[in-house]
């Protein structure tokens, strides 16, 4: 067991120290040592077991701030003991404004979103649209090389995010927490989706049998759709029966639509005399797409702007405004295509090339309007702000004997006071005789820190003043001592930003 | 990491072979018949000597006698039982609920066993485990060795950071 730690838990040093000292009841091996500095990145340790102290050799550039020592050891009889101790050099953390993230990242991952959604739309949309629209395979090499892009994209897109959400630099994008964290996020599953959809695309492209191709494309399609509806702000506002079917469709329309437009271009350019005979064909199909993105887009923007005035007012509203002005260029060069240049080429066939630049422009507005959904992913809605905010976190945590109501305010990476309302199985009050708290994040290595509450005159129980200096899916523990005999443990995660 | 191979190789002998925690010495008895508690204390807490030690006598074990210590005085105290058991033809309603070693000092370098003698009761349930809460309080802080898992995990719940020694009850012989 740890018998005191230099610099001790919870202490404020004036300078970063060279080595942390953990001093043992007993000779321990250590097994593994974590740092978490500052910064909320993880470092590197030298450490050297001495007897009963095991030695910890801290890297030169600590940031200032609270930094997170968490140890595991095996002591002499076998038995595995953890914990952390938490320091700070200078001044406790204060909590962060927002997430710290940095600008090379920020644009890398707003390039991989794009990426994704040419693989998606241009790459699954396009073999969509060549088994069972254009029957022949135009634009082969514009098609497949979105599906790699894509797939590139989205398997880049996983690590990216759970860097976003770890706060740590582009260096860490090969060590596997990232990745761990992504996946346990909606993220995850929604890139797995969309990886998967691409690779069925693919096969589809190869496919010898026109059956076998029109049904793994439906399947891909139908893939692309789910993982668009699976994340992201617009999928997941409230209600739920609204937003995630339109999300769904308005994925499938977009790809329908722009994966036409690779094959389209390079029929036009070729001059090939199928061209008016594909057209009609994905004419008739255009015009109920068309409404059906109208309309689905119209309800998403309704649920996440909520009034008019945050069209303008807000960076979000700002965005989708873009949105809607790069949309409706791209529906009057759709008006123009359908209306005269459509009649014009089914006339003369040879009269492509006007066609050829239309299809090449609206190709171009597409990309624009991509790009410009992409940076939506950096842009919270205006709804989220109504409900966030100062919110503090709640926890109900329920067993056969005992209840407890944890409030965590402000419920933000940083300082945070916890306080506990205990009750009985019958919503009685609970009396107890201690509360001890233990803190731990299992996806960063940090082991149990533990603090004990203090009762307050309202009856409940109070630990203030905790850091927690990193964000990620916290575990809590209560230990509530009812007799000298007699303990309840009541455990619990939550997710702090 | 050369470490985790020490841990796999350690923690196989983690049960059965002593450990930091409070145990009791013989952990199987058969129930309807006398039973030796011994409890073992092989550390302080956190360092410091243990001056005090307080066990909690589960429901069901009766006629205890707890033996005494150089250096330590010992108390009982007595309450109601939950059962009316019979021993020796008389009947036991009420009997020893906790037994207290205390005044003694016990460094966090020595070992020391803390014994009584009981009867575990024919209404105990064989093939459970029963447990025996123990405080350990010391010249600075206090260990609680209390936690009892909730379900049959064994008798030895690896997860648990301070298990109430159990005793593993066999079929009556």
């Amino acid at each position: 067991m740890l018998v005191s730690a230099e610099p001790g838990d919870n202490s404020v040093v004036a300078q970063a120290p060279k080595v942390v000292q953990l001093r043992f009841n007993e000779a321990v091996a250590p097994a593994a040592i974590h740092l978490i500095d500052a910064e909320g990145k993880t470092r590197d340790v030298v450490v050297r077991p001495v007897d009963q102290v095991v030695l910890i050799a801290l890297p030169n550039d600590l940031p200032q701030g609270t930094q997170i020592v968490s140890y595991r050891v095996v002591s002499q009889d076998g038995h595995p003991v953890g914990g952390s101790i938490m320091f700070s050099v200078g001044a406790p953390s204060r909590a962060a404004a927002g997430p710290t993230r940095g600008s090379s990242l920020s644009i890398i991952i707003w390039v991989a979103k794009i990426g994704v959604y040419l693989g998606l739309f241009a790459g699954v949309g396009g073999v969509f649209f060549v088994a069972w629209v254009g029957q022949q395979p135009a634009g082969g090499s514009v098609i497949l090389s979105a599906l790699y892009v894509g797939l590139a994209s989205a398997i880049a897109s996983l690590g990216l995010q759970g860097l976003d959400l770890l706060g740590q630099s582009l260096a860490n994008i090969f060590t596997i927490a990232p990745w761990k964290v992504a996946l346990g996020t909606s993220v995850g599953p929604s890139l797995l989706v969309a990886i998967t959809a691409i690779l069925v695309a693919r096969l589809a492209w190869r496919s010898p049998s026109m059956t076998i191709a029109c049904g793994l494309t439906a399947l891909s399609m139908a893939g692309a759709g789910s993982a668009l509806s699976a994340s992201g702000h617009a999928a997941s506002a409230s209600p739920q029966w609204l937003t995630r079917p339109s999300v769904f469709l308005h994925g499938v329309g977009v790809a329908y639509w722009v994966g036409a437009l690779a094959p389209l271009a390079v029929m036009a350019r070729r001059r090939a005399d199928t061209l008016p005979r594909v057209l009609e064909r994905f004419s008739a199909g255009a015009v109920p797409i068309v409404g059906l993105l109208a309309l689905t887009g119209l309800a998403l923007a309704c649920v996440q702007i909520g009034s008019v005035s945050a069209l303008m007012q807000t960076e979000y509203g700002i965005l989708l405004s873009i949105k809607l002005a790069l949309v409706a260029l791209l529906l009057a060069l759709a008006a123009l295509n359908r209306y005269w240049l459509t009649p014009a080429l089914i006339a003369d066939y040879t009269r492509a090339r006007l066609l050829s630049r239309s299809v090449l422009t609206e190709c171009l507005l597409a990309i624009l309007i991509l790009a410009i959904v992409g940076g939506w992913r950096f842009t919270p809605p205006p709804r989220a702000f109504a409900a966030t905010v100062d919110a503090p976190l709640s926890l109900h945590i329920h067993t056969d004997t005992a209840m407890v109501q944890v409030m965590i305010a402000p419920g933000k990476v940083g300082a945070d006071d916890f306080e506990f309302q205990l009750m009985d199985s019958n919503f009685g009050r609970l009396p107890a005789k201690e509360v001890t708290l233990t803190l731990s994040l299992p996806e960063r290595g940090v082991e149990a820190l533990e603090r004990k509450a203090t009762p307050g005159t309202d009856g409940n129980w109070h630990v203030r003043n905790v850091m927690l200096p990193v964000p990620g899916r916290w575990h809590v523990r209560i230990d509530l001592l009812i007799t000298d005999f007699q303990k309840m443990t009541l455990e619990d995660d939550f997710e702090l930003r | 990491m050369r470490y985790a191979g020490l841990i796999l190789v350690v923690g196989t002998f983690a049960t059965g072979s002593a450990n930091a925690h409070v145990t009791l010495e013989n952990r199987q008895a058969a129930v309807g018949s006398y039973y030796k508690a011994v409890f073992a204390v092989p550390h302080g807490c956190a360092g410091s000597a243990t001056t005090r030690i307080r066990v909690q006598i589960p429901e069901g074990v009766i006629a205890i006698k707890p033996m005494p210590k150089p250096g330590w005085s010992v108390e009982t105290t007595k309450g109601k039982y939950a059962a009316e058991y019979e021993l020796h033809g008389s009947k036991l309603s009420e009997g020893v609920k906790e037994v207290i070693w205390s005044g003694g000092k016990l460094l966090d370098d020595n070992y020391d066993e803390f014994v009584m003698a009981t009867f575990l009761t024919a209404n105990l349930k064989p093939n459970t485990v029963l447990y025996f809460p123990v405080v350990q309080e010391c010249e600075q802080g206090v260990s609680r060795w209390i936690e009892i898992p909730k379900e049959d995990s064994g008798g030895h719940d690896h997860d648990s950071k301070s298990p109430a020694p159990g005793l593993r009850l066999t079929p009556k012989l």
